[in-house]
């Protein structure tokens, strides 16, 4: 770590992360990650499953600022070693090698991860949904909406890809195509009821 | 008519806030009244909501994938190149898999092999201890191991050494290694005892209740039935007159009063009980199971019934069960002197014909057939 980058505080973390500035992510992620790779390494993980814990809790952490929901009552690294320990506990368990105990080394108890970690599954059941939606759409509505709404691209590119004669024929299209996606959507939703 | 598509594009726009405001209000008036329309403006915002979101965890994961694998690279170059001084451990992936198996399983790896050890170890223990409990359990043979008796004789021999000093020298009694009992089958010197009473022997003496003391030889054993018959073979022997009693040769019957006479230590020792079961041990149909209480040394020992007839050889006792003694049947003695009659280069067994202890006293009997019956010391 160092090499001259500037040392961030929590506030300034935060603030950046908020904002979409993407060096204070990539500074974050360095900062913490050697935490969570002794965690599970120190409990029957491989450094592999620790990088994957790691990427899923900064996920959690990621998703809750841009929300503007996160309530940190805590360090940054406090909240980042709690949701990724609760991660690898489900992992464990998943595993079925959970001996009921991990060395743990350093304070988990108080955060708010729980129920940052429950809203979590529930988006990751939304975002599963959705791909399979996506999925069962068919072309070439999936790849219109996939590139607008994933991929991030203009109309005026997806117009001239999917060889649309103007930009509103592109728009129309991606809106009957929305249409179709609710309803796939929907009707998955509800044949999936809550846990 | 607008279809849903079309209020999409509306809804697209409204939300982007690209409609007119008197468009705008008439939208919000429009919402307010009908849930209908609420709804699906919900609906449209719930499915672009999570599409964006969905888009933004894509990127996110793709941008954290990509920070790690910078973190990745940046570590790997410090390792090559960083130290040159310390060589580079290089392990192949077999190895590598190897050694991450062994840091996530060694503590269970551990456990099964601890696991192991111990059943083993619990099992050849459990096995040796099974064996050495359930071998001996069962039927105890009654010879009596004269080491026994040490103590009893010791102090008889002081006593004795008292004795001797005042009367003069006798030799000091033989002491075997086991003994039990045996009784007259023939006048002229056949004794008959159990077959484990002399297994092993290298020369077997005979004692009677005179202290008379005669080498002896076995001629015949039989070790399904626990029977041999002995010979007297020393040439002071000169018979032992007539024997009061006879062999019995058909089945005794359940409840018959029965008694034995025997050595279970110096002195002749006489117990009496009635006949249990026409078999014996596990079912065996060769002995009868007595109710006589026997010890170590009886042996050997005739059974007798109320008419004097022999009706079994004492042999062993069951350890687990109250006073269940067993005794070969007199039936099968009387087979195999049939047989050793007619076996070639035969000798003639004169069984005794005559009972006389008929229609006497118990003690009467006992006191007749006392003189009968020997310890038989064995030496190995």
């Amino acid at each position: 770590m160092g090499k001259g980058q500037p040392s961030y505080t929590d506030e300034e973390l935060l603030a950046g992360i908020r904002h979409g500035d993407d060096r204070a992510l990539a500074h974050m992620y360095r900062q913490y990650l050697p935490t969570v790779i002794h965690l599970v390494t120190q409990n029957s993980g491989t450094e592999d499953e620790a990088k994957d814990i790691y990427q899923e809790g900064v996920m959690v952490f990621y998703e809750k600022v841009r929300e503007g929901t996160l309530e940190l009552s805590c360090q940054i690294k406090t909240y980042l070693y709690a949701v990724c320990r609760r991660l690898w506990l489900k992992r464990l368990a998943e595993k079925g090698r959970y001996g009921g105990r991990l060395d743990d080394h350093e304070p988990y108890l108080e955060t708010g991860a729980e129920a940052d970690l429950a809203d979590a599954e529930e988006r990751d059941r939304q975002f599963a949904l959705m791909s399979e939606a996506l999925g069962r759409l068919g072309e070439p509505c999936r790849s219109l909406l996939e590139g607008f709404y994933l991929l991030d691209k203009s109309m005026q590119q997806l117009t001239a890809e999917h060889g649309y004669t103007n930009a509103d024929n592109a728009k129309n299209q991606k809106y009957k195509c929305l249409v179709r996606l609710k309803k796939l959507f929907f009707t998955q939703y509800k044949e999936e009821p809550l846990p | 008519m607008m279809t849903e598509a079309d209020y999409y594009a509306f809804f697209d726009d409204y939300l982007n806030d690209r409609l007119d405001a008197p468009v705008r209000e008439n939208l919000e008036r429009r919402l307010a009244a009908d849930p209908v329309l609420a709804e699906r403006l919900a609906d449209y915002q719930r499915v672009t909501g999570t599409l964006h979101a969905y888009g933004q965890r894509l990127r996110v994961s793709e941008k954290l994938r990509a920070i790690q694998a910078e973190i990745d690279a940046e570590q790997e170059t410090t390792v090559e190149t960083g130290r040159p001084d310390m060589p580079v451990l290089r392990i192949s992936r077999t190895e590598q898999w190897l050694r991450e198996f062994w840091h996530g399983h060694r503590a269970t790896m551990g456990v099964a092999a601890s696991v192991a050890v111990l059943a083993v170890f619990a099992t050849l223990l459990g096995l040796q201890w099974w064996s050495t409990l359930e071998q001996p359990a069962r039927v105890q043979q009654l010879r009596l191991e004269v080491a026994q008796l040490k103590n009893a004789q010791k102090k008889s021999q002081r006593v004795m050494n008292q004795v001797i000093n005042q009367i003069g020298a006798t030799p000091p009694p033989v002491q075997g290694k086991f003994s039990g009992t045996g009784f007259a089958l023939t006048s002229d010197g056949y004794l008959v005892t159990s077959y484990h009473v002399i297994r092993g022997a290298d020369s077997v003496l005979i004692e009677g209740r005179d202290k008379q003391r005669f080498r002896a030889e076995p001629v015949f054993s039989d070790a399904a039935h626990d029977l041999t018959i002995l010979r007297i073979t020393d040439r002071r022997f000169k018979g032992f007159g007539r024997l009061p009693y006879t062999v019995k040769r058909r089945q005794a019957d359940l409840g018959e009063k029965i008694y034995t006479v025997g050595y279970p230590r110096e002195d002749q020792v006489y117990n009496d009980g009635s006949l249990s079961a026409r078999s014996g041990f596990e079912g065996d149909t060769g002995f009868y199971q007595i109710s006589i209480p026997v010890n170590p040394g009886n042996s050997g020992g005739p059974v007798l019934d109320d008419k004097g007839n022999l009706i079994g050889v004492i042999s062993g006792r069951q350890m687990d069960v109250q006073s269940a003694a067993f005794a070969t049947k007199s039936s099968y003695l009387a087979r195999l002197v049939d047989s050793l009659s007619a076996a070639p280069n035969p000798h003639t067994y004169n069984l005794p014909k005559q009972n006389q202890l008929t229609g006497q006293t118990r003690p009467q009997q006992v006191r007749k057939l006392q003189d009968f019956v020997f310890v038989v010391k064995v030496f190995e």
